[in-house]
């Protein structure tokens, strides 16, 4: 479903993807876990096409773009990729002049081109998934984090993709609000969403995901189950991790 | 003081050319400015550069001497445009470097973060400047382009030069047929004043009602 083949990305000359070749199969969740700077966000981002690739490849249900591709075909590949992947941010993103149905149903109106009868149904059984239909007339700025970020998710889920990505979707949250937001994303793992998350909720990862990749310097330095993972790391690297975050 | 009423006609007259030089030249500006910005933003290198330029060069010449090109300088090349065309063009083009600089201050102002969200859902880089990021930076770039307007109205007394029968030429040829100063120029002072004040007052209220939404 997602493939990349030795993906690196450079900012300003300083490498912080180096070769990956990550695979994730339909239905899996992966979690992408390391310490920070360790290239975890730019890989998710490079799976859409927010970062640009500096090298490798990317495939994402069949289609594929190349770093050395002309500049206007991989646009209009990524395009093509983002039209059947979600993305939930760390910062929520909502568009502020949006009502809550108005940002769910923004891209159903301007890339499906609905009418707005049939968007809003979407989007309300969309708002009904995230438990948040009373709020469809809200603006984002009256509401608590853990809701915006619902509501953020329901603004990807209406575009019915096939793969999720989540760039540490709870880091922004005060602790109390963390739970509905994972509660929803344990709700989509159950219906049979690929994801692809990067968080710092290792109970979440534990639980949820069928696969860890641990990231460190802009590789993969392992992948494993979970339980594999947490119970018996392989690497040194993966060890002082988990070491650091248990101190805590 | 009633030489001044008995010519308020006249000079309302005047009033209207300057209304309309300021609306046009707005209008025109804002379009031209707009095209600036997107292209300095947007652009491949060389049409950057270009806009650059264009907004350097407009920017620093004085307007005056932009109008007497436009109305004078063309001539030589065979291009005689009628004074209040001329001032409708020279204006707009002056006014359109400064708009630009305040839509590209604007577009900039937005975060990063709701362009992303916009591309992770599909949408074109035009779709996301034309549904996500125009509504929010026009909410921005409001009360800067007010103050541009308000500048035009009083900007405007330059077309004078070129024969455009504006307000402050209006003042001009009353004050040489009747060899008095003082009621003539007080009077226009005051009608630009009051125009000033009635565009602050729209003006404000169109940002009140933007600032509303949301």
């Amino acid at each position: 479903m997602i493939q990349t083949m030795g993906l690196s990305k450079s900012f300003d000359g300083v490498e912080v993807l180096k070769s990956i070749d990550l695979h994730v199969a339909a239905q899996e969740i992966v979690v992408l876990l390391g310490p920070s700077g360790s290239g975890k966000s730019t890989l998710l981002r490079c799976l859409n096409g927010l970062e640009q690739l500096s090298g490798g490849s990317v495939e994402v249900n069949g289609v594929r773009v190349d770093s050395d591709m002309p500049v206007s075909r991989k646009k209009a590949n990524f395009n093509e990729i983002r039209r059947n992947t979600g993305m939930v941010f760390q910062q929520f993103n909502l568009y502020p002049h949006r009502t809550v149905l108005g940002n769910v149903i923004e891209s159903l109106l301007v890339v499906k081109k609905m009418q707005r009868k049939e968007a809003e149904l979407i989007g309300m059984q969309m708002l009904e998934r995230v438990g948040l239909t009373d709020k469809r007339d809200e603006y984002p700025s009256r509401l608590s984090g853990g809701q915006q970020q619902r509501v953020a998710i329901a603004r990807a889920l209406a575009m019915q993709p096939s793969i999720m990505l989540f760039d540490e979707p709870t880091s922004a949250l005060d602790p109390e609000l963390v739970g509905e937001v994972l509660e929803v994303m344990k709700q989509l793992a159950k219906e049979g969403m690929t994801m692809v998350v990067v968080t710092h909720e290792m109970k979440f990862a534990r639980q949820v995901a069928n696969r860890v990749v641990f990231m460190d310097g802009g590789v993969i330095v392992e992948e494993q189950h979970p339980d594999l993972f947490f119970s018996q790391p392989q690497s040194d690297r993966a060890r002082k991790f988990l070491n650091q975050l248990s101190e805590h | 003081m009633s030489l001044l009423w008995d010519n308020i006609p006249f000079l309302l007259k005047g009033a209207y050319y300057t209304l309309l030089v300021t609306v046009v030249s707005m209008f025109f500006g804002l379009i031209l400015g707009m095209i600036i910005a997107i292209a300095r933003l947007k652009g491949n290198r060389p049409i950057r550069w270009l806009a650059r330029f264009y907004v350097s060069i407009i920017r620093g010449t004085p307007a005056f001497v932009q109008l007497l090109i436009v109305y004078y300088g063309l001539v030589d090349y065979g291009i005689t445009l009628g004074p209040l065309t001329a001032a409708f063009v020279a204006l707009s083009i002056n006014v359109s470097a400064y708009l630009s600089e305040t839509f590209r201050g604007a577009i900039q102002s937005i975060p990063k973060g709701q362009t992303e969200a916009a591309y992770a859902t599909g949408m074109t880089s035009w779709q996301a400047l034309r549904r996500i990021i125009f509504p929010q930076a026009a909410r921005v770039a409001i009360a800067p382009i007010g103050n541009t307007f308000i500048g035009m109205l009083k900007e405007t007394t330059l077309v004078s030069v070129i024969t455009v029968t504006e307000l402050l030429r209006s003042a001009q040829l009353l004050v040489a047929q009747y060899y008095v100063y003082m009621p003539f120029y007080l009077g226009i002072a005051a009608m630009y004043w009051i125009m000033s004040t009635v565009f602050s007052a729209i003006l404000e209220s169109i940002e009140k009602r933007l600032s509303k939404v949301y």
